[in-house]
Parts: structure tokens; sequence; C-alpha cells
């Protein structure tokens, strides 16, 4: 056998104690970066929700979530809820929840009897809606099973728990807003600028988000995950939403979505979404005809 | 020890030398870098509420900076192939101005990613500490990286070799490496940064396998456009030509090559979208008509002018080269534009009605303090770099 050299005894010899070394080394010099990295970007964004508790998932729950739009009269309750619930800054426009105020097509008038006679006698018809010759479609965050926003996100700052909700981590957020583009629903909101939320209305169990990170709908996480329904659900007046566990057979929320009535939003899309909306038959060919001047100041729309 | 000193006293040499035409040009882009780069700061204490960016056009100018930046880094690794790889040594003068101009690119293009995310400080953690491997976005990120250290290899064993320092071994290193640039840049970096985009399906225009192809062949030809540019300025400040007749005949054709793939892919793909039957297809092709019209026609208007004007042989001199590669820059950069606005601009409900995104000086100042700190950066590095053409 070949006598090795003294430089190539060294050369081994180094290899071998730097593959040794080299993943403890590796691992503290990254919690170094990790720390420096940290304090940099503590000192201008702070950091997230630090004493704030947010319960784990609730094993053998998918939590799923019923629209019937044969119910929704546009009053907005659940969008109004859902930002003071959820700590939603004055400085995102639009809230989580949009509500689309549309026209039926051409020859299919529903007027304030059909409502009437259809949901009297369930009992469920408390209010009216807004307009009679409309319908009104509110949108959210789908949590989508196959959400394109936890795919693209380059940090997983965005992320599918193992109930369904799609969750936000926004120590990990960049800011990139790969997400948003990537976002079918147009779900995702970020703070453009330091969020500003009064004292009063501020809810001790959900995190106050920085500027430079994305936010969007939980389902309530902090509610839910402990055995409550969503803010949206609880405040709608029409019961026109519908929350609960798709896993069991016997939720409301399952018995619903037997509907033959059922659609979801852009399904073409493969996206799977856990929010499912109710049609009425008739209604069945509904389409959004034309497109209406929002009564708010959306940043990016003609307001 | 040596070879350092050797550099620095260089390096002092030259600058010293340095006529004052030069620094005046320093001054200038220093004050440029200054006025525009103040905008990222205040976007880094304040965020970027003063842009005109939304919730619905989440992504504005410096995205397509992004996009049209690493496109033109691709005109480095070009030169670096015809060098090395097909042995076409009338190129040498501007081998290591190719890679500098690549690097600034690289630089310009992650310095637009970094003042657009929310969070710099922590995006400095991708790809170590956080990480997302079905991201494009992360591995895109991560190729830069991995493209910049290639870059700066290349930098180090051609100036070597330009030294006169580089053995045999080190003109092999200098060989493999320009030839792996080429692959590396291409299906790595510019099919990626397509990707970026081509993955989203919720933006139709986007959402097409094609979109990589279609960044490699505009990365070509803006980034050869570029290189050229480069030559023929250089050329014109130290009134002596860089290259002779025969190579810039040789840069025209490789142009033109480039160009027609770009033009090729363009055309079809404006005609297929306008027979869109999709809802979104039409939005697409009726803001493409509408109100981005003007770039719309700057995009194709230009990339079949600088086309019909590298074909001819009589156009592919000093010249007519700086306008036909000064027209491709700006058409790809036109289309960049297009490409990431438009896209977001097709509203995902049709109750949102029209969606308005026109860049303002808040996002468009960074991106020109940017490109002038890099010019800056380029005129300090070129000189004080032994060049080819400097006679080291
Ligand atoms: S609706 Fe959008 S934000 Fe919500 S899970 Fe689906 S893709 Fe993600
Ligand atoms: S903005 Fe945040 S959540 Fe969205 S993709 Fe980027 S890092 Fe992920």
């Amino acid at each position: 056998m070949r006598k090795l050299t003294r430089r190539e005894i060294v050369k081994l010899a180094s290899i071998a104690g730097a593959g040794v070394l080299l993943p403890r080394e590796v691992e503290a010099f990254g919690g170094m970066i990790d720390a420096i990295v940290n304090k940099m970007s503590e000192g201008i964004k702070g950091t997230v929700g630090k004493d704030i508790e947010i319960p784990p998932p609730l094993p053998g729950v998918k939590f799923g979530m019923v629209i019937d739009l044969g119910l929704c009269i546009g009053c907005r309750r659940c969008s109004y809820g859902c930002k003071l619930e959820n700590n939603v800054p004055d400085t995102i426009n639009p809230p989580y929840i949009m509500v689309f105020q549309t026209k039926y097509k051409p020859g299919q008038v529903m007027t304030e009897s059909d409502l009437i006679d259809k949901h009297k006698a369930q009992g469920t018809l408390k209010y009216t809606r807004l307009r009679h010759d409309r319908m009104y479609m509110p949108v959210q965050c789908n949590h989508c099973l196959d959400a394109p926003c936890t795919k693209v996100c380059p940090t997983k700052a965005t992320y599918k728990s193992a109930d369904g909700i799609v969750m936000m981590d926004y120590n990990k957020c960049i800011g990139c807003r790969y997400c948003m583009a990537a976002c079918p629903y147009g779900a995702r909101r970020f703070n453009w600028s330091k969020p500003v939320i009064p004292a009063e209305n501020i809810n001790p169990l959900v995190p106050i988000r920085t500027d430079g990170v994305v936010e969007k709908c939980t389902f309530c996480v902090h509610r839910t995950r402990r055995g409550h329904t969503t803010k949206c659900v609880e405040v709608c007046p029409n019961k026109a939403r519908i929350f609960g566990n798709l896993n069991d057979p016997d939720s409301a929320v399952s018995k619903k979505i037997t509907s033959e009535r059922n659609f979801r939003l852009k399904v073409g899309l493969n996206t799977n979404p856990n929010i499912y909306y109710l049609t009425d038959p008739k209604r069945k060919p509904m389409r959004w005809m034309e497109p209406l001047p929002l009564d708010m100041n959306i940043r990016g729309l003609k307001s | 020890m040596k070879v350092i000193k050797d550099a620095l006293g260089y390096a002092a040499e030259s600058l010293r030398t340095a006529g004052l035409k030069y620094y005046i040009y320093c001054f200038v882009l220093m004050i440029i870098a200054g006025v525009g780069l103040s905008g990222a700061v205040t976007a880094l204490a304040e965020g970027h509420y003063h842009s005109n960016m939304s919730d619905m056009v989440p992504w504005g100018i410096l995205i397509s900076g992004l996009a049209f930046f690493i496109g033109l880094s691709a005109g480095a690794t070009m030169v670096g192939l015809l060098i090395h790889g097909f042995g076409r040594d009338d190129y040498h003068p501007v081998g290591t101005r190719a890679i500098l101009v690549g690097m600034m690119c690289i630089f310009a293009a992650m310095g637009c990613v970094m003042m657009d995310v929310g969070n710099p400080f922590r995006a400095m953690k991708i790809p170590f500490l956080l990480r997302n491997e079905t991201s494009m976005f992360f591995i895109s990120s991560s190729s830069y990286m991995g493209f910049m250290a290639l870059l700066i290899a290349e930098l180090v064993s051609t100036v070597y070799v330009t030294i006169g320092k580089a053995g045999k071994r080190g003109k092999k290193i200098a060989k493999v490496l320009g030839i792996i640039a080429v692959p590396y840049a291409l299906i790595v970096v510019h099919s990626f940064t397509g990707t970026i985009f081509g993955v989203v399906k919720a933006r139709e225009m986007w959402n097409t396998p094609l979109l990589p192809v279609h960044f490699v062949t505009s990365a070509l030809a803006s980034g050869f456009a570029l290189v050229i540019l480069v030559t023929i300025i250089t050329s014109w400040v130290k009134k002596k030509d860089l290259v002779g007749k025969d190579t810039y005949n040789h840069m025209g054709i490789m142009l033109c090559f480039f160009l027609i793939a770009t033009v090729f892919l363009d055309t079809f793909d404006y005609l297929i979208l306008s027979y869109s039957g999709t809802a979104e297809g039409l939005e697409t092709w009726h803001i493409f008509t509408g109100r981005y019209l003007p770039l719309f026609l700057i995009n194709m208007v230009g990339l079949y002018a600088a086309l019909i004007m590298t074909a001819f042989k009589k156009l592919r001199t000093a010249r007519g080269l700086f306008w036909s590669s000064s027209i491709t820059i700006i058409a790809i950069a036109a289309y960049r534009i297009n490409l990431i606005s438009i896209a977001q601009l097709v509203p995902l409900y049709h109750e949102l009605g029209e969606i308005q995104y026109v860049p303002n000086m808040h996002e468009v100042a960074p991106v020109i303090g940017l490109t002038a700190a890099l010019m800056l950066l380029f005129a300090i590095l070129t000189k004080v770099l032994p060049l080819e053409d400097t006679g080291h």
C-alpha cells in the first residue's frame, strides 16, 4: 500500500475533523446570525404577540364554513365584527371580509315576498336586504385545502394547520407579498404602514401586527380552538353563516354542504376551499352582471 | 501578499490619474443615488404606505425591476461562453466588463427585492434560517446568491488571467467557470425567475409554462444588448474601439438571434391572448389595448424595430448597434412592467371594478437611486481593476 505523505494525512484529518465539528459549528453560526438579524428587525418592526398563546389544533377537527347567499342581507356586520375581534387596524382597507352587492341576471328579480315565503317558516329571517333587487356576496379567506399562498411563501410564515386553518406566523413574514399575488380570492392584507387600532378596541387575545407583514382571516383561531364559533357567525343577524367541523357528519356545517345548492368559488383552480356557498335553485345561473362602485375607499380601486 | 499590494498600488494610481470628468460623473451619480435611495430608507421606517401599491396590486415597479435586472445579468454569461466556449478571443477586451455588468445587475435585482419587502432584515435569513422549498421565490433568491458567488469567482479568475498571474490551472478554472455560468444562469436563474410568476394560477396572464422560456429569451436579448451598449459607450469615452468591426457585426447577429426568439414568443403570446375565451383573458387584452397601450406599443414596436435594425449588416456598426441595443432594453423594460402590472389589474372579482396602478415617485426614485449607485460602483470597479484593454 502506498504510504501517505504528511500533507495528505493533515488533509484527511482536517476533513474528518470538519465533518464532526461542522454541524455544531454551523448550528452555532446560524444561531448567532439569527440573533443578530432578530435584533436588527425587532429594532425597527418589533415582535408580534410574544405573550399571546395560540391554542394548538384540536385533534380530528377540520373547520369549514357555509354561507347561505339566500340569507345574506348585505348588512356587513360580519365584516365589522371581524375587524373588532381580530384587531384589524384602521389602516387596513378593505377589511378581511368584503361584501359585494351584485345584480341578478336580467329577468331574475328576487322579491321581498320570495324571501319571506322561503324563510319565514324557518324562523330565520329577522332582517331584510339592504336593497331588495340586489343580492349580496361576502368573500374572505377560504382556508383552501390546497392553498396556493402556503406553497409560495418563501419562509413558511403562512402554513396549513391540521384543523384546516391557514395560519400566519407574523414573526416569520418578510413582507414579500407573494402570498397576496398568489391568492385567487384577494383575501390577504398587507400592513402598508404602522397599524392603527384605537386602544379601547384592542382584543387582548389576538396579537397586534407590525407594519411590513401580511395578515388575513384566521377563522378566529383564538375562539374556535377554544370551542367557540367565529365572530362573523356570531354577529350575523340572519344566520347566513354556519361554522363547524367538516369531519363530523352530524355537524350543521356538514349537513348544509350536502345541499345541491352548494358551490365553491373558483373551483377550477383546484384550491379546494373550505368555505362553501349556498344559492337558490331558482337562481342557479347566478351571475354578477355589472361591476358596482364601492362606497368605501379601497386602496388601488376607484372609489 | 504581493498581489494585494500590487493591486492596491494599481488602484490608487488609477484613481489618482483619473481625470476631472470622471470625478464629476461619479459625483453626479452619488447625488442621484443618495436622493433616490433616501426613498428606500423612508419605506423601511414608515412602510410602503406612500407607494401606489395596494392589497389588490401587491407587486409594483420594484418587482418589475427584479425581473428586468435579473434579465440584464444574462449578457455577462454569454460573453464568457463566447470567449471560453467558442474561442472568440475578439470578445476578450469586454470579458471583465461583462462580468462586472452582470454582477451589478444581480445587485440591482436583489436590491429591488430588499427595498420591496416589508421586513428586509428578516429577509436576510433566507435561505439558511428561513426556507420553504416549494416557494419559487425561495428557490430564485437562493439561486441569485449562487449566481453572485459564481460571478465573483469568474471575476477573480479573469483578473488573475489578465494580470498574467494565473498558471495553466488558473486559466482552466477561468474557462470552466465561464462555461458553467451559462447553463446555471439560463436554467436556474432566469427560468426560475419566470417560474415565480408562472406558478401563480390566480393570475391567468402569468400562469403559463412558456413564461420561463420567455424569461430566458428576453433575458438574453436585453442582457446582450446591455453588454453591447457598455462596449460602445466605453469605446466612445476612451476614444478607442474596444472591439473591431467584425466583433460588432457578430454582436449584432447574436442580438438579432435573441430578438427573433423574443419577438416570436411575444407575438404569438399576444395573438393567442387576443382570442381568449375567458373573462380574465378578455379583460387582460382589454387593458393591454386600452390603459396600457403606450407600454404595449413600446414593447412590440421596439422589439420589431430592433430586430429589423440588427438584421441589416449595414446597421451592425457601433452607431447602429447603439440604437438597436438601447431600443431592445427599453422594449424589454416595458414588457416587464406590463407583465407584472397588468396581471394584477385584472380584478379577482368582477365586483372590484377597475383596479388602478401607476407607480409614483416613492417607488420609482429608489429604482433610479439604486441604478445610479450601481453605475457608480461599476465606474469605480472598472477604474481600480486591471482590465483586458488597460494593458495589464
Ligand atoms: S383564500 Fe387565499 S389566503 Fe385563504 S387559504 Fe386560499 S389562497 Fe390562502
Ligand atoms: S408576505 Fe409573508 S406570508 Fe406572504 S409569502 Fe411573503 S413571507 Fe410569506
